[in-house]
């Protein structure tokens, strides 16, 4: 059993995030990587501060900190204040500007929500787990961490990992782009993962982006204008085919995205069945995202062939945010009892949200 | 109850017991936890390892001379054979789809009872080695047979579109098509050696019915292996074939022994 912690009384976290601030505001309060040392040193020398940790993401900039100030109220609205110094807001844009102000137990439970992936744009996304430790390293190098921080953000790893080990939280995908990649791997080792894209629509590129930042081996790109082929083979360091080599090439690759705006079906069964003899019989995915679609629904008879079009992904995505959200509860219900282990709830007077 | 079929229904509990854990932590999603099921297949195997030592010193032998002793051998090298294979395949979720096998060769095993065995004249090592390679062979086909399984479900589940908790445990098919030939070829292998033993112990074919079944067994699969080698078919029709194959193992398993 461990003993109640002594981080309850002087704990604050001032911050905004994506619910509370549009993100014309967020870029200009979020504190570069490479500043945010001198940030958290900055923070822990004002007046009455004890501890420091800044937590700066695209979605989120937050101020965690200790202090002896005689209430909470001052220790927010110390660090209100040294936000709107920091970044030389004019005073239209301060008395705008909407933070959240938590003390003690609610201060706890937000860090725990946060890195559980709770408070995140994208319920139960794992990347923000990542993010917080960063910050928290930063800190704890540029020593502004001691006891009392050091023992909440070791408490909230925790409750982090328990909270994905005891939960399906970060289970299933959310986006298109996202569902592209656990079919993808699902059906072939992404590492040998070969890639194709018939037309180089923003979605078709965003699945491609998907794919190979989680390691898929090569992209070919063809599209009816070339110039647009090149460009993004270009960028996604493939190669860029003619459109009408395209089909010459269907053999050689594993998963096909195909977004072209054609009226008609530019791929059909008596082509991928011929491509799957060539192939013999190794699995092949195809991912349509093209309206009206590329691919014949007649080719998910093939043997070996998986055929996705835009409504079965989105599907797959719909299904992914309500399991999320169906876990939601259980997460809650583990951060609630982590609080209380820790000795959060023993704290009287532990407020709600405030926005000031 | 002897203690040895105190230690086969031990185990035989136990592989009960990680199906059910298995299929629990599946429906809480928490499958991660995976060190569970391990812990409960390296119990289940010990206990089996066991039974089948106490075994031999009661019939003063290799038991592995009658149906349910035959069936108890295989499961042991069904389960051995998922140590050493799973990991090497990165195959989730074999745990899963081995204990219900194991545990329903071991149920078979007790339902038919465990007789003494008559007095035999001295041990040649060459006879146990062959009889024990063709029953780890039976073991890895045993194997394929399950992966096949699981390849079968997962197919279905990407065809279908059906993408839920299962789906996201289960291996790639790529991966799973690539066990199934390899665990195929390793039986094969196995049992190739088992037969060219029987070769030099100058076993007559038409006297020892065993043999020709084996032989059977061994063409059925030589074949399999030659489809998957030379992809005749397409993975899908091997997974059955796979799948279906087990069956004339396992039935000569009990002609023979009943013969």
């Amino acid at each position: 059993m461990p003993e109640p912690t002594d981080i309850r009384s002087g704990l604050v976290c001032v911050g905004l995030n994506y619910k509370t601030t549009p993100v014309e505001v967020r870029e200009r309060l979020a504190f570069p990587e490479a500043q945010v040392p001198l940030a958290v040193q900055q923070v822990r020398g004002l007046p009455g501060f004890e501890e420091s940790v800044v937590l700066s993401t695209c979605n989120r900039v937050e101020l965690y900190a200790t202090h002896a100030l005689p209430t909470g109220k001052e220790g927010h609205a110390a660090l209100r204040q040294y936000l709107i110094e920091r970044f030389e807001l004019q005073p239209e844009h301060a008395e705008a500007l909407v933070l959240y102000n938590l003390d003690s137990a609610e201060a706890a439970r937000h860090l725990f929500r946060v890195v559980s992936g709770l408070d995140s744009m994208v319920l139960g996304e794992t990347e923000i787990f990542g993010q917080v430790k960063s910050a928290y390293k930063v800190a704890l190098d540029t020593g502004t961490t001691s006891r009392s921080l050091n023992k909440l953000f070791q408490q909230a790893f925790t409750v982090g990992k328990k909270v994905r080990n005891e939960t399906t939280i970060q289970r299933g995908s959310t986006s298109v782009g996202s569902v592209a990649v656990d079919l993808a791997e699902k059906v072939h080792d992404l590492k040998e993962c070969r890639v194709m894209l018939v037309g180089a629509g923003e979605m078709s590129r965003t699945c491609a982006q998907s794919l190979l930042s989680r390691g898929a081996k090569s992209i070919i790109v063809s599209n009816r204008s070339y110039d647009k082929a090149v460009e993004l083979a270009t960028e996604m360091k493939g190669r860029a085919m003619k459109f009408d080599e395209w089909e010459h090439a269907l053999h050689e690759v594993d998963v096909i995205i195909s977004s072209t705006s054609a009226p008609h079906f530019v791929i059909k069964p008596e082509q991928i069945d011929q491509v799957m003899r060539k192939r013999r019989w190794e699995p092949l995915l195809i991912i349509d995202i093209a309206v009206p679609r590329d691919v014949d629904p007649a080719v998910n008879n093939i043997e070996g062939v998986y055929l996705y079009d835009i409504d079965a992904l989105q599907a797959i995505a719909d299904e992914g945010r309500r399991e999320r959200e169906r876990q939601l509860a259980s997460c809650e219900r583990i951060i609630e009892e982590q609080l209380e282990k820790y000795g959060f709830l023993k704290s009287p007077g532990s407020g709600g949200l405030k926005l000031a | 109850m002897p203690p040895s079929l105190q230690l086969l229904l031990a185990a035989t509990l136990v592989f009960v017991g990680a199906v059910v854990q298995a299929l629990l932590a599946l429906k809480a999603g928490a499958w991660k936890r995976a060190r569970a099921q391990v812990m409960l297949m390296s119990l289940g195997f010990a206990l089996q390892t066991g039974f089948i030592y106490l075994r031999g010193e009661e019939v003063r032998q290799c038991p592995i001379r009658s149906l349910p002793d035959i069936l108890v051998f295989i499961s042991w090298s069904v389960v051995l054979l998922y140590f050493l294979l799973g990991s090497s395949f990165r195959l989730s979720l074999l745990g899963l789809f081995t204990a219900p096998l194991v545990a329903l060769m071991q149920g078979m095993a007790f339902m038919n009872g465990f007789a003494p065995y008559p007095p035999k004249g001295p041990i040649n090592a060459l006879v146990e080695l062959h009889i024990a390679l063709a029953l780890i062979s039976y073991a890895a086909f045993a194997l394929a047979c399950i992966t096949g399984v699981m390849y079968l479900i997962q197919e279905r589940m990407l065809k279908r579109h059906h993408i839920g908790g299962l789906f996201y445990q289960l291996p790639p098919i790529q991966g799973l098509a690539h066990a199934i030939q390899r665990t195929v070829r390793l039986g094969l292998l196995l049992l190739s050696i088992a037969l060219g033993i029987s070769f030099a112990l100058h076993l007559p074919m038409t006297k020892t019915g065993h043999v020709v079944f084996a032989w059977i067994v061994w063409a059925l699969y030589a074949v399999i292996s030659l489809l998957m080698w030379k992809h005749f078919t397409s993975p899908r029709k091997t997974a059955w074939l796979a799948v279906i194959g087990f069956i004339l193992p396992f039935i000569s398993l009990w002609i023979v022994t009943h013969a």
